[in-house]
């Protein structure tokens, strides 16, 4: 370990090539800390946004007109507008007219501080698409299926969540897959609003060390590393479910 | 293939949804947003009433900064139609080279497009406008690089791999046969490939390819994060000149309606031409 | 195939071989004067220093000094718009000819890039905070969240020595609305922008303050590339520098766009009058 920040620090001082991240502690930290709130970032996300996605599609077969109208405006409204602005959105101007809370020092700070927004914004973002995931998924499974099971006496709420979920989720996988690579790299729009996160933490690197060329690779090369890794997690998952013959 | 009994036959995932209103426009969308933006306003005119007597009103001030933040909306639609050209051109060529007949130049060429799959867009931005120079010294002449220019150029890269995604998808789309009676009349490969297979895909590959375009023109926004003026960067002045905390709500709801009219249509109409270009077997 | 993929590894080795050519090493002064335009980085979301008018123009005291110059050059004035993390890419990339953008001189900045002596102004470091967070000195500040803008050279320091938790937003339009919004107790930045923002009467910053002692004075000066510091383009801007110090012309702008009379200027006019 010792040989490596050394071989960096000369690299530094003699081709005044500067990767600072190997050889100062300081810079490490904040490095490594950014790429685990990204990931921190991507799964709280993923979860929240299968909440919404599976939630939705329930609401979407609901007898109401009013509430199917109201999942439908949800979908388009945030299918069809820029994530950044919507993050701003939601940071700035929501943000500020939520009722304030007290803090440990008296002040008056907004309920939801940048982290949450982040959080809240990206996963209704990426919520609206799984919602249409769902939905194409739900509607493979053939009407048999589901008064079959309601012959069975499962409940609508039984039907869905123990018939139709499990058969549909083998043909949204890929779909799902691709959407959590997407959030992934959506992630990086968090850095606007100052979350901590690793294009944050790179930025922040190479404005005080003045290093822009090398932690730019730094950057591009780690990102590229962590969504192979996760497309690649996921592509296994997707052909251990593969029925042959059936791809569409 | 015949259906399974747990599972109908397999149909491609359509974009754009499939709900059965017709027509390029929902009315109840569009009346939502226009709703919440009247009652925002509203919200804000009582607000303002409440607190500085004789201050503008809210939509008094939205159409006071709504000018110049239409030109940096056209600016925006600007730098996505600039972009979407450079990278089908791009895609097309390195779609091609997917599946050509050397394996070198289909592993290169694979390589490329994951690479510029995987990256965040965000960060191939911040790449191109710290990384590219502010000028080419060509032997004749030296070509200025304006920030524009290198946005674009930053913005085409993962538009490149994406078109060739689809163009790859829609020419493995064809079936076989295809290419063999092409071989049986005699026609090289590159023939077969432009006179034959492509404008057989290409009615296939316009739902996502306008499907992309879509999300282009909504990533367009990542510029003002770069420092390009950009609709974003002059709402965000706009804000902070008037400084007015009612504002907030109103300018940016504003900003994503307009953004929603022009995306929305694009996303219904490939969703028309999904359906009709669909392959029916 | 074979043939068109030599064509293409041909264009790119030209392609290379050109971008890896050394730029003609030309004087910055000849080139603008051929060019008939001088191009100058300055913010525009600093007021009153550099700011956004209603009609998109950006104006602002450090505007009219870059029109000075501009002026008696003789040259038509373009100007860029800068953040204090890309002003100096954009001077080494060349981009811009002249950094007049509120950029502090450090001696870490001295490695990268010229400063024109005498330097034009000085700020200082301090916080623009609500009345209600009752901050009465930097130690205060020690784990609270406080706004701050990415690239000021003053961040550094001031989370080392005080240890707040810095909330760094890619410019100075996001910190204010974080600040308004109550995300942070406090906006780190130059004391002339807090001192300008609090006096300029606006009602939202009524219960707003700059409680703390200004620390750090930093010098500002202007900005050109390293190699142009002792050639005919740095020489003119000192000597314009001093100009501007003799003159009382600082002292004129700064009362034109209503900042508090700084003793910085005072002291450097009357060094320069004699």
């Amino acid at each position: 370990m010792e040989r490596i920040a050394d071989f960096f620090r000369w690299l530094n001082d003699a081709r005044g090539i500067n990767f600072s991240i190997f050889y100062d502690a300081l810079d490490r930290a904040r490095f490594l800390e950014g790429l685990w709130t990204t990931i921190e970032l991507s799964l709280i996300c993923t979860g929240l946004s299968l909440v919404i996605g599976v939630v939705g599609a329930w609401l979407q077969g609901s007898g109401l007109g009013v509430v199917r109208k109201a999942v439908q405006a949800y979908i388009q409204f945030f299918r069809n507008t820029p994530p950044l602005v919507q993050l701003f959105f939601f940071y700035f101007a929501v943000g500020n007219e939520l009722p304030h809370v007290l803090d440990a020092h008296g002040m008056l700070v907004p309920p939801i501080g940048n982290i949450g927004w982040a959080i809240l914004s990206l996963s209704l973002f990426a919520g609206a698409f799984n919602i249409e995931i769902f939905r194409s998924g739900i509607e493979a499974v053939p009407r048999a299926m589901v008064e079959a099971a309601e012959s069975l006496g499962y409940s609508r709420l039984g039907v869905y969540w123990h018939v139709l979920l499990p058969l549909s989720f083998r043909i949204s996988l890929p779909a799902l897959n691709n959407n959590l690579v997407n959030l992934v790299k959506t992630t990086t729009l968090a850095y606007a609003i100052a979350v901590p996160e690793l294009l944050y933490a790179a930025a922040q690197i190479w404005s005080e060390v003045l290093n822009v060329r090398e932690m730019m690779n730094v950057l591009l090369v780690t990102y590229v590393a962590l969504v192979a890794v996760l497309v690649a997690i996921m592509g296994r998952w997707e052909r251990a479910l593969r029925i042959p013959g059936y791809s569409p | 293939m015949s259906e399974l009994p747990v599972l109908l036959a397999p149909r491609p995932l359509l974009s754009g949804g499939r709900d059965p209103a017709s027509g390029l426009f929902n009315g109840t969308v569009l009346a939502s947003v226009l709703v919440a933006l009247g009652i925002s306003i509203t919200i804000g005119a009582a607000r303002a009433q409440a607190g500085v007597v004789g201050a503008p009103g809210v939509a008094t001030l939205l159409v006071k900064w709504a000018p110049l933040i239409l030109e940096g909306f056209l600016f925006n639609l600007l730098v996505s139609v600039l972009s979407m050209l450079a990278g089908t051109i791009l895609g097309v060529w390195l779609g091609l080279t997917r599946v050509s007949q050397t394996a070198m130049l289909r592993r290169a060429a694979s390589v490329v497009i994951q690479f510029f799959r995987n990256a965040p867009w965000l960060v191939l931005l911040f790449y191109c406008m710290f990384l590219l120079p502010f000028s080419i010294a060509l032997p004749f002449a030296t070509v200025p690089l304006p920030d524009v220019a290198k946005a674009v150029i930053g913005l085409s890269l993962p538009v490149m791999a994406n078109v060739a995604e689809i163009v790859r998808g829609g020419v493995q789309s064809i079936p076989l046969e295809q290419w063999e009676s092409g071989e049986a009349l005699a026609f090289s490969r590159r023939q077969i490939l432009w006179m034959v297979i492509l404008p057989q895909c290409l009615r296939r590959m316009i739902p996502p390819w306008m499907n992309l375009y879509a999300i282009l023109t909504m990533s367009t926004t990542l510029i003002s994060v770069v420092g390009i003026q950009d609709s974003m960067t002059l709402a965000r002045a706009a804000l902070v000149a008037e400084g007015r905390t009612d504002l907030f709500i109103p300018m940016y709801l504003m900003l994503l309606s307009w953004f929603f009219v022009y995306c929305y249509p694009i996303a219904r109409w490939t969703a028309v031409l999904e359906r009709r270009f669909r392959v029916r077997i | 195939m074979f043939g068109l993929l030599a064509r293409a590894m041909l264009v790119c080795a030209v392609l290379a071989g050109a971008l890896a050519a050394p730029a003609r090493a030309e004087d910055a002064f000849d080139k603008i004067k051929q060019r008939g335009s001088i191009v100058i980085g300055v913010k525009n979301d600093y007021r009153p220093w550099g700011f956004v008018d209603p009609s998109g123009k950006i104006v602002g005291m450090e505007i009219d000094l870059a029109q000075d110059i501009a002026t008696k050059l003789g040259v038509k004035l373009e100007l860029i718009p800068v953040t204090g993390a890309n002003r100096m890419e954009f001077l080494n990339q060349g981009r811009i000819d002249l950094i007049l953008a509120t950029m502090g001189d450090t001696p870490e900045r001295r490695k990268i890039v010229g400063m024109i002596e005498p330097n034009y102004y000085a700020g200082a470091t301090n916080v623009l905070a609500p009345k209600a967070a009752g901050l009465k000195q930097w130690s205060d500040l020690k784990g609270r969240k406080v706004c701050a803008v990415q690239g000021a050279y003053y961040n550094r320091r001031v989370s080392q020595l005080y240890g707040p938790e810095l909330v760094v937003f890619p410019a100075v339009p996001e910190a204010m609305s974080a600040l308004q919004g109550g995300n942070c107790v406090g906006f780190l930045f130059d004391d002339t922008l807090i001192v300008s923002t609090l006096s300029a009467g606006d009602p939202k910053w009524k219960d707003y303050e700059m409680p703390l002692v200004s620390e750090d004075p930093q010098a500002w000066a202007m900005g050109v590339k390293l190699d142009e510091l002792n050639a005919p383009f740095g020489e003119f801007l000192k000597k314009l520098s001093v100009d501007w110090h003799k003159s009382g012309t600082l002292i004129e702008l700064e009362k034109k766009w209503g900042i508090k009379s700084s003793p910085f200027l005072q002291e450097m006019h009357e060094k320069y009058k004699s």
